[in-house]
């Protein structure tokens, strides 16, 4: 599978003009943000907390009454594991990631603020923050610089530099979707950095100490509390619990994968991001980020990262509002000839697997990096 | 460790809540103690009774969640209300402190005042409001020596009204009198009750003081607060505490005729906040950092990162370009304009964006 792109190389003042058009998209969605958004994402922290709530539930009941009447035991277990592991999936993407970008800061409601909110998952949120909303959301697929490339593990792009280590990757790349929230957790460690001598142990000790603490107590919480709650009949629940987060760690990571590395999907190098202007950032942004169509239920489940290039564009905007904001700037896209990388799961997936099969080889760059700008 | 034995009650209830703690997130223990037991929270507060106090006042009885610290005459809290999805809050000062904790505010309109219309006009009985801790200096004075002087004007009679009630239920223990403007009559607000003390109290007494009525009734006097006005209802002032309270103009005037005359005195001044207009940006503002108690000149025509990495500060920053909230802080008042869509902010919020944002008057920021 190869790239398919077809972008109109814009002018300088095409470009001008290109960035304030998003600029006015946010400009009026802004304006237009009260109290339907504040009721939006309070329905979605309420249903976090009452589908979480049946799933917990549901597993005791299976794992007591199941063991009383046997044919209640999987029916009854693997319901309230598919709902605990859909609570989970809601709090990480529709309600943990949103609120952490800040975008309902605006509310002034501390229950929904970004810098205070910490999530369901290993990693510790500020270690998220930096990471992702300062790191990956500032250098968006720029080399050497958005660690979400590959997470520092897997060769997803011909511009990254092959090495034998690669040939694993297929294998790899499936221990990390199945481990991903843990991954995520020590992506800030980077601890290729201590393997390579760069970062003294003392060091990593000291940011791991957080880190530690909130893996332990996320292993507290699902793997030991809660069955315990069941007593004897521990197993199921416990066993529900591991599933539940496997789940969720599947699920974000296609979603995640899906946004970034898809066949159309570029990455830039350093020089790119020299003296960008605003323009050139939106440009950037499009041409590294993909959507997924679907319908509202696509939106919800994937926290709106359906509409990943919207995200990209308006990262503290309320993310409810993305499908309606996405019309407007695929008009704009197409109007100013830039290519709109949107497709269905199945087939931007597939394009992940691809790439991930692909680069596990050496392979070369087509042609030279397309640039943002044409040159004066 | 502490010396003191815990009795195994208290062991056991903290070894719960560390329990919980791990079970659940804390914003999932919010929503669920929320559903459980809604009054539980000290932030909120409940509206009992709404009544109307005067002709564009109305008063609201409160019954703060529990946990929730009191108040002492004399002091304000801060009281909140969501309105189109954004919590807006306004400091108040609770006319009455009920011996159940319940309290009460009395809220004005104000032109264009978005919470105080919201408290007037839609909040129903019922309903939850945010309110904060307890706040501000000017309480009664602990000596009982010396006869009182309150002198209120507009909403200045909130603070002194809790006052004069937490007075009055102790039989009005010291000599008081209170003078309190407003322009017209309809505007003034406990007068019955007012009223009601003087009749029945042989140490109180109560002028009201119109500026932009006639007075037909007795307790009635006219004109704006100047030095015949005191000699005339207050001839005994040397031998008075005195407390004012009113718009800044009015405080400042009570001050210059009162200080140096009365035994001691003692004012609480506010004034609507300031809505700066600005589009200049030369100057500078004073910024309060209210976490580190400094207060810092700042240039207005840069981003508020800027300014204060340029003062030696270091807040904690990410992409100076406002998109990953990493320098998200606290703005507790002022106004500020936003560097990409020009628009001006006035409301305290809780997340200001330092790197986006520039001072429009002065700040208090939450670093």
């Amino acid at each position: 599978m190869t790239s398919t792109i077809r972008n109109r190389v814009l002018s300088a003042a095409e470009l001008e003009r290109f960035g304030n058009e998003i600029d006015a998209v946010r400009a009026r969605t802004v304006a237009t943000l009260g109290q339907g958004d504040a009721d939006y994402i309070r329905a979605v922290a309420a249903s976090v907390r009452w589908i979480g709530l049946a799933g917990r539930l549901l597993l005791m009941v299976g794992a007591i009454a199941g063991a009383l009447v046997p044919a209640l035991l999987w029916p009854v277990c693997i319901a309230g594991t598919l709902l605990l592991a859909l609570s989970k999936i809601l709090e990480n993407m529709e309600l943990g990631h949103n609120v952490m970008h800040g975008q309902f800061d605006w509310t002034g409601d501390p229950q929904l603020n970004g810098q205070a909110y910490e999530w369901d998952i290993a990693g510790t949120s500020d270690n998220w923050r930096k990471t992702h909303n300062h790191h990956h959301h500032t250098w968006t697929n720029v080399r050497g610089m958005d660690d979400d490339i590959g997470y520092g593990l897997l060769r997803l792009f011909p511009e990254q530099r092959w090495k034998p280590f690669h040939l694993f990757q297929p294998v790899i790349a499936v221990v990390f979707a199945v481990l991903f929230e843990w991954g995520i957790a020590i992506q800030d460690l980077r601890l290729g950095r201590w393997f390579a001598g760069k970062l003294r142990f003392a060091q990593l000790r000291e940011q791991f100490r957080p880190v530690g603490r909130k893996m332990g107590r996320q292993v507290l919480r699902d793997y030991v509390l809660w069955p315990l709650l069941a007593g004897p009949f521990f197993l199921p629940v416990l066993l529900g619990n591991v599933v539940a987060n496997v789940l969720r760690n599947l699920w974000t990571y296609i979603v995640i994968f899906c946004g970034h590395f898809t066949a159309d999907a570029e990455t830039f190098p350093r020089e790119s991001v020299r003296n960008e202007s605003r323009g050139q950032w939106y440009l950037r942004q499009l041409r590294g980020s993909s959507n997924l169509t679907g319908g509202r239920l696509m939106n919800l489940m994937t926290g709106n990262l359906s509409h990943q290039i919207e995200h990209h564009f308006f990262p503290d905007i309320p993310a409810n509002r993305y499908a309606a904001m996405a019309v407007e700037v695929r008009e704009i896209c197409a109007r100013h000839g830039q290519h709109y990388n949107t497709g269905s799961m199945p087939v931007q997936f597939g394009q992940v697997v691809w790439r991930i099969l692909r680069h596990a080889f050496p392979s070369k760059p087509r042609a030279a990096s397309l640039a943002l700008q044409a040159s004066a | 460790m502490t010396a003191r034995p815990r009795s195994a009650r208290r062991l056991a209830r903290g070894l719960v809540r560390r329990v919980a703690d791990v079970m659940a997130p804390p914003q999932a223990l919010a929503f669920w103690a929320d559903r459980l037991v809604p009054g539980m929270d000290a932030g909120r507060a409940r509206v009992l009774e709404r009544r109307r106090a005067s002709a564009d006042a109305v008063t609201l009885v409160l019954q703060p969640g529990r946990g929730w610290g009191g108040c002492r005459p004399g002091r304000h809290v801060s009281i909140g209300a969501e309105i189109e999805g954004r919590r807006v809050r306004r400091s108040y000062s609770p006319t009455a402190i009920r011996a159940d904790g319940r309290i009460e505010i009395t809220v004005k309109r104000v032109a264009g005042g978005k919470l105080s219309a919201f408290l007037c006009d839609d909040v129903a009985v019922g309903a939850w409001l945010d309110i904060g801790p307890a706040f501000g200096e000017m309480t009664l004075p602990a000596q009982r020596d010396a006869p009182l002087l309150f002198l209120a004007a507009g909403s200045g009679i909130t603070p002194l009204m809790s006052m004069t009630r937490a007075l009055a239920e102790r039989g009005m223990p010291v000599r008081l009198t209170l003078l309190v403007w407003a322009r017209r009559r309809d505007e003034l607000c406990f007068v019955d009750e007012l009223r009601g003390f003087a009749r029945d109290m042989p140490g109180f007494d109560v002028r009201f003081m119109l500026t932009g009525d006639t007075a037909t009734e007795d307790d009635e006097g006219i004109g704006r607060i100047d030095a015949a006005l005191l000699a005339k209802h207050v001839p005994d002032i040397e031998t008075r505490r005195v407390l004012a309270c009113g718009p800044n103009d009015f405080v400042d005037v009570a001050r210059r005729l009162a200080a140096s005359q009365a035994l001691a005195f003692d004012s609480e001044a506010f004034t609507p906040p300031r809505i700066a207009d600005d589009i200049d940006t030369s100057g500078s503002v004073q910024v309060t950092l209210a976490a580190s108690q400094r207060v810092l000149t700042l240039p207005r025509s840069s981003s508020l990162l800027e300014a204060l990495e340029a003062a030696g500060l270091a807040p904690a920053h990410g992409c100076r370009m406002g998109i990953c909230n990493t320098c998200a802080c606290g703005k507790r008042s002022g106004s500020t304009r936003h560097l990409h869509t020009g628009a001006l902010e006035h409301e305290p919020v809780t997340a200001l964006r330092l790197c986006v944002t520039r001072a429009a008057s002065d700040l208090v920021l939450d670093l």
